[in-house]
């Protein structure tokens, strides 16, 4: 339950080339993480996501809560979990309040 | 020089695929009529939608050509959808009947646009070059609303009906649409060859525009949308386009039967073969698509004050009047 899941009518893609870079960018201890790897298509419009937005968007496959979220961003990201548990609800409460995202309440 | 933009993106984010040039129609301003090209195989046309699916391509919108004509375009799009693409396609209408409407509705098109240019029925008719192809359009769009697939209506604005185009808005409402293309003519092949009838001149051009725009501005029931760059330079001008000046080769390219790309259907110049070709070489190396995503400014567009946000206007147009993919837009009014 709570698992949170895209909305399906949204057309989005990773762009790898652009996220292969901000890594490397990243793991050379450079700026970067502002830059959209993930695009979203939307009534016509475009939005970008930047890495950790990215990354959160790609694991909301309905399989995961958002504590399932965090433990795995733990794995990419040396932050503090405390402030990475709070950038996630934060991402994840402004993409639900716009309908990209949502919970799935059915339990287990 | 380089575009952070284009450069972001992986590939394009749509694929206009013309599957054959064959067409039951002889429209008076087709780019395509006279156009001929081996087709390929579906086992081909699939090996083609495996590639695009590889390279996240999102959308391909099937054009022509009439697609309904084209034998395995069900086949086709069904394969397409399974493998995660979008798909919709642009027909003339004569042969979407209720069958298949439902067969569009079951391959799980996103979307079908139906090609109306005159609310006239025997305007658009005598434009088409068809008797009683008003009625066969109209006929799509109902049979489309009535199976629940989502209709668009494609208006190429000409001097038939660039005083009228609220009559086009008006037919719209009365069957369902939900989204209206006042497109710009385009002067390639029969547009070419008949531009000196069908064109507006620049100051008609501004003239639409700015009255197109307020309407659109007011409009709430109906979506309406444009294709062109040129109208970037109009005063008070804001839509947020995913990138400035033409789209083509930064957004999309356009396939031809065989399989080979150009930056759209209007520009001839083939910049590689999706299937004998590497894609992504082709993409980010091809000569004519960095020089469309990197035009320079040249003849009235040097010093304008606009070009920063049209960067020229349509390149098809300026291609084809002029030979030059970065001349000025003949249809600029500045």
């Amino acid at each position: 339950m709570n698992k949170l899941q895209r909305n399906p009518d949204i057309v989005w893609r990773v762009e790898k080339r652009r996220q292969q870079a901000v890594l490397e960018r990243m793991a050379a201890g450079e700026e970067g993480g502002d830059e959209g790897t993930v695009i979203l298509l939307i009534s016509g419009m475009m939005h970008q996501l930047n890495l950790l937005g990215g990354m959160i968007w790609t694991l909301c496959d309905g399989q995961r809560d958002i504590e399932q979220l965090v433990t795995e961003l733990q794995k990419e990201f040396d932050v503090d979990p405390t402030i990475l548990q709070a950038d996630v609800q934060e991402f994840v409460a402004d993409l639900v309040e716009r309908g990209w995202l949502s919970y799935d309440q059915s339990t287990d | 020089m380089t575009n952070p933009l284009t450069e972001q993106f992986s590939a394009p984010l749509t694929f206009n695929w013309t599957l054959s040039y064959s067409c039951n129609f002889a429209c008076s301003h087709c780019y395509s009529r006279e156009e001929q090209c081996a087709e390929l195989t579906l086992a081909e046309l699939k090996q083609i939608v495996d590639r695009l699916a590889r390279h996240q391509v999102p959308f391909i919108n099937f054009g022509g050509g009439e697609p309904l004509i084209h034998k395995d375009l069900f086949a086709l799009s069904d394969y397409a959808r399974q493998q995660g693409l979008n798909v919709s396609m642009n027909s003339n209408g004569w042969l979407l009947d209720k069958q298949a409407a439902e067969q569009i509705k079951a391959c799980g098109f996103r979307s079908v646009g139906i090609s109306i240019d005159s609310a006239d029925g025997a305007l658009h008719d005598d434009f088409r070059n068809r008797p009683g192809s008003f009625d066969r359009a109209v006929n799509a769009l109902d049979e489309l609303a009535a199976a629940g697939v989502r209709s668009t209506m494609s208006s190429v604005i000409s001097r038939i009906n660039y005083q009228n185009f609220n009559d086009l808005l008006d037919l719209a409402r009365e069957h369902q649409v939900a989204q209206v293309y006042l497109h710009n003519f385009k002067c390639s092949g029969r547009g070419f060859k008949n531009r000196q009838e069908l064109d507006l001149t620049p100051e008609e051009w501004k003239d639409f525009y700015l009255e197109a725009l307020k309407v659109k501005e007011e409009t709430r029931d109906l979506l309406i949308s444009f294709d062109d760059p040129v109208i970037a330079s109009l005063p008070g001008y804001k839509e947020n386009s995913l990138v400035k000046g033409s789209s083509c080769g930064k957004l999309s390219l356009h396939l031809r039967p065989n399989g080979d790309m150009t930056p759209c259907g209007f520009i001839p110049l083939v910049v590689g073969n999706i299937l004998q070709d590497d894609f992504e070489e082709v993409w980010y190396n091809s000569p004519v698509l960095n020089k469309m995503r990197n035009k320079e400014a040249k003849g009235k567009c040097q010093g304008c004050g606009a070009y920063e946000d049209c960067l020229g206007g349509c390149t098809a147009r300026a291609f084809a009047t002029t030979g030059d993919l970065s001349e000025p837009d003949p249809h600029c009014w500045k």
